[in-house]
């Protein structure tokens, strides 16, 4: 628990969350941690991420020790529901009425196939802000094709421009479009709300995965249809700064990037590093000589980096005034000093689960609170929302019960 | 503004952020990204620059690929619907006209160094104390405390230190060769962009608060953090079973097989079949094969377990189709296999046109496209109001208009 007393920016901001995978179930953790009340419809036929890997150790297969779920779940609220059963999803209508905002990333048509599309939400909550979300958006002939995070990046163009000099389009790492769709989503829900807010009207979000990995690549777009150029893939190369890489150190699979950018940090590489006499180098004498060589150049920086460790070729580096810095691995990041020293890891006891640690949000607020918390049990919010919320009595709760709508 | 320039998105709409005021004292991509968002959706944008300009007015791509501060297609993108001031910091009269726009702003997106922005007598702490309601959103590379606060750090280096890098290429992608495949960085700024979507957030939550609180706030955003957060699925592997994802294709960490980036005849795609009923579809699409029902392949363990085999198996069938015939497959057999896009491709495609992902501009009369806004925001959609500034195109229109001082 890290609830602080600052004022928290999604009080009494209720989010229905239809989630899966990881880029809305993303989305509504930011929105959770920010204050929000967000409701998850679970159903235990078919569970929201509870089954997959990794699971606490010993407790494998437990639906409340799933760590894919616990690290995606903290401060949300698990209702659950067999969205299977007619009545199942009207339950699902009446919470959608009481809410302000719902979201789903489902297959396009799902939500409609439940009868749970914006068409019919609308009608029993007219100002409900929804936000659809779909690797390929929610229209156009696409709109059906299945796609996880490595389709995003194919179709998005973001593989065009990744990849090793010469070789072909390069998949990125970390699923980077479901989080950073998810992030967006959580922009887009917030200006949403401003604008209720003002006018005290919701509306539909339609986001795309592939637009929003778009934004990361307007220059191979300007380029393509300004000069008509194709994406060159060219490493880590910049077309600007050199030298600009990552290069070998002298351990066992542990790198170092280095960016230099302009003369006077050029100069100050070559004498951190020793060899005031590639300053003189005719290969290296300006950047257009350092691209123009950029082989040779690679080659004897990686002559250098090769022989130290990476943590001495990083202090050399940055006392020299350099960018520069050690490619660090997930394992590393946790216990890394500068996140730590932010109080950007955070972590939840679960009563199951135990305790782990993760990422909170990557900014800090001085005025504005967050809100911390584990993830819940499977159903362990059923009632209280049933009753508290719906305003269901406790006899038809337990007919419901009775019939396996809700558990 | 440009009678040149055109947009297909939605005309005199207003966006979820109408009557929100920035102003934006940035350089690059993360801060004017950050307010780029805002902007988009409406809000009114100053963007102050120093003599001399934005350094992405240096960057390019130009038309033509001739280098001209008023035509770089990267500042084209990141400064849409903004106004344009320059104005010296170095000078007391310069401060002073900064000072006043802060006065007049909702929002201060940054991301210079502190010195700089000490020395213009914008230091976070400074504004936030002489103007109590302005919401501050300030972007460094690592943070603002920390033992690498007063560090070097830029795009290649902060998504390195971000763990992005260690784990691209990414799954299903895999380096076949640890030490001759380095850890990658795409030819883009990610890590600024995410940055930026960060700030933009952040300071969407500061705002929704001071609807509330009437208080101002600080939103001090580490690039590095930015990248980090993102890493969800991967610090779950780390957090739960230790160990972290690397480029090689590694089946014990990631699962069931197939899950693979293939090679097809005019392309790649990625195949994805973890489950049972998916590696049937898979066979049937192969048209049945005799070794796919041997036991070598006809289990999950005994896939996962053959994977080497399996790729090869299934390389030699991708490589006999294209990866139009194979994505006709998928559809009609429900598989999720996707294949690689060339940016071109997708800038052509019917999907992107009906969806208008991408829209029409005009630099220095050069008919270009840019990444349109990613989000479809019915009510409240994006709308491209003004092309990028020239450089201090607005300062006596908005002197006049937001200091009301004579022209």
């Amino acid at each position: 628990m890290n609830v602080t007393a600052k004022p928290l920016p999604l009080e009494g901001v209720r989010v229905l969350d239809l989630g899966q995978f990881i880029a809305m179930p993303f989305c509504t953790q930011w929105l959770g941690w920010l204050g929000a009340e967000v409701i998850v419809i679970e159903s235990r036929a078919h569970m929201t991420g509870r089954k997959a890997p990794p699971f606490t150790s010993g407790k494998e297969g437990d639906p409340n020790a799933s760590g894919y779920f616990n690290f995606l779940y903290g401060a949300k609220k698990s209702c659950t529901i067999d969205l299977t059963k007619d009545a199942g999803r009207e339950l699902v209508r009446r919470i959608a009425a009481k809410v302000d905002v719902m979201v789903d990333n489902f297959s396009t048509g799902v939500l409609e196939k439940l009868g749970l599309g914006y068409d019919v939400i609308q009608k029993v909550n007219p100002n409900i802000i929804m936000l659809s979300c779909g690797a390929f958006g929610r229209s156009g002939p696409m709109a059906g094709a299945m796609g996880f995070h490595s389709a995003v990046n194919l179709f998005s163009g973001v593989a065009d421009v990744t990849g090793y000099a010469d070789s072909h389009p390069r998949l990125m790492g970390g699923v980077l479009p479901d989080p950073m769709a998810g992030g967006y989503g959580a922009f887009a829900i917030m200006a949403a709300l401003h604008h209720r807010n003002k006018t005290g009207q919701g509306q539909f979000i339609d986001m795309g995965m592939y637009e929003v990995m778009l934004a990361l690549i307007p220059e191979a777009v300007l380029d393509l249809t300004m000069n008509d150029r194709d994406p060159v893939r060219a490493g880590n190369r910049d077309r600007v700064k050199a030298p600009h890489g990552i290069y070998p150190c002298g351990e066992d699979d542990r790198w170092i990037a280095i960016s230099v950018d302009g003369e006077a940090e050029w100069a100050a590489f070559c004498k951190a590093t020793g060899h005031a006499q590639w300053q003189s180098d005719p290969r290296f004498a300006s950047a257009a000589a350092r691209h123009a060589n950029a082989d040779a150049l690679d080659e004897a920086v990686s002559g250098w980096t090769r022989l130290h460790a990476q943590a001495d070729a990083t202090e050399t580096l940055q006392a020299a005034g350099i960018a520069a810095g050690p490619v660090l691995r997930t394992d590393e990041l946790l216990g890394h000093p500068q996140l730590r020293a932010r109080g950007m890891v955070v972590s939840s006891d679960h009563p199951v689960a135990g305790r782990f640690e993760q990422l909170g949000l990557p900014w800090r607020m001085d005025s504005v609170g967050v809100s911390y918390r584990r993830a819940p049990m499977l159903g362990e919010h059923t009632r209280e929302i049933c009753i508290g919320l719906v305003g269901m009595s406790a006899a038809e709760f337990a007919a419901l019960e009775a019939e396996g709508v809700l558990s | 503004m440009s009678a040149a320039t055109t947009a297909s998105a939605a005309k005199g709409t207003v966006g979820p952020l109408a009557g929100m005021t920035v102003v934006e004292l940035g350089e690059g991509t993360s801060a004017p990204f950050a307010a780029k968002l805002l902007g988009d959706y409406g809000a009114e944008v100053v963007k102050v620059e120093r003599p001399g300009g934005d350094p992405s007015r240096q960057r390019g791509p130009f038309p033509g690929g001739k280098p001209d501060p008023e035509a770089s297609g990267l500042f084209h993108y990141l400064n849409t619907n903004k106004l344009g001031v320059t104005l010296d910091p170095g000078t007391e009269a310069g401060r002073a006209t900064l000072d006043r726009l802060a006065a007049r702003a909702d929002v201060f997106v940054t991301n210079l160094p502190a010195a700089a922005l000490s020395e213009a007598g914008v230091a976070p702490a400074v504004l936030r104390a002489r103007h109590p309601r302005l919401i501050i959103a300030s972007i460094s590379p690592f943070g603002t405390d920390g033992p690498w606060a007063e560090r070097h750090g830029d795009e290649l280096v902060t998504y390195a230190m971000g763990g992005l890098a260690y784990s691209t290429p990414g799954m299903p992608d895999a380096s076949e060769d640890l030490l001759r495949e380095p850890p990658l960085h795409p030819a883009a700024f990610v890590a600024e962009t995410l940055a930026g979507m960060g700030a933009a957030t952040g300071t969407m939550a500061a705002f929704l608060t001071r609807g509330r609180t009437n208080e101002g706030c600080h939103v001090e955003v580490s690039q590095q953090a930015a990248v980090a957060a993102m890493q969800q699925r991967d610090f779950t592997t780390t957090s739960y079973l230790g160990g972290t994802y690397n480029r090689l294709t590694n089946p014990t960490i990631f699962g069931r097989m197939p899950n693979f980036y293939l090679p097809c005849k005019d392309g790649y795609i990625t195949l994805a079949a973890p489950m049972d009923h998916q590696w049937d579809r898979v066979v049937e699409a192969m048209g049945s094969p005799d070794w796919a029902k041997t036991p070598a392949f006809n289990t999950v363990g005994a896939r996962g377990e053959n994977w080497r085999d399996l790729r090869e198996r299934l390389k030699a069938w991708t490589a006999t189709l294209t990866g139009e015939q194979l994505f006709a497959l998928a559809g009609k057999l429900r598989l999720p296999l996707f294949p690689f896009y060339p940016l071109r491709r997708l800038e052509a495609s019917e999907h992107a046109r009906v969806r208008a992902s991408f829209i029409d501009v005009s630099i220095n009369g050069h008919k270009a496209r840019m990444p349109a806004g990613p989000l479809m925001m019915r009510a409240s959609p994006w709308s491209l109001r003004r092309p990028a500034p020239r450089l201090g195109e607005h300062t006596r229109t908005v002197l006049a208009d937001w200091l009301g001082e004579a022209p």
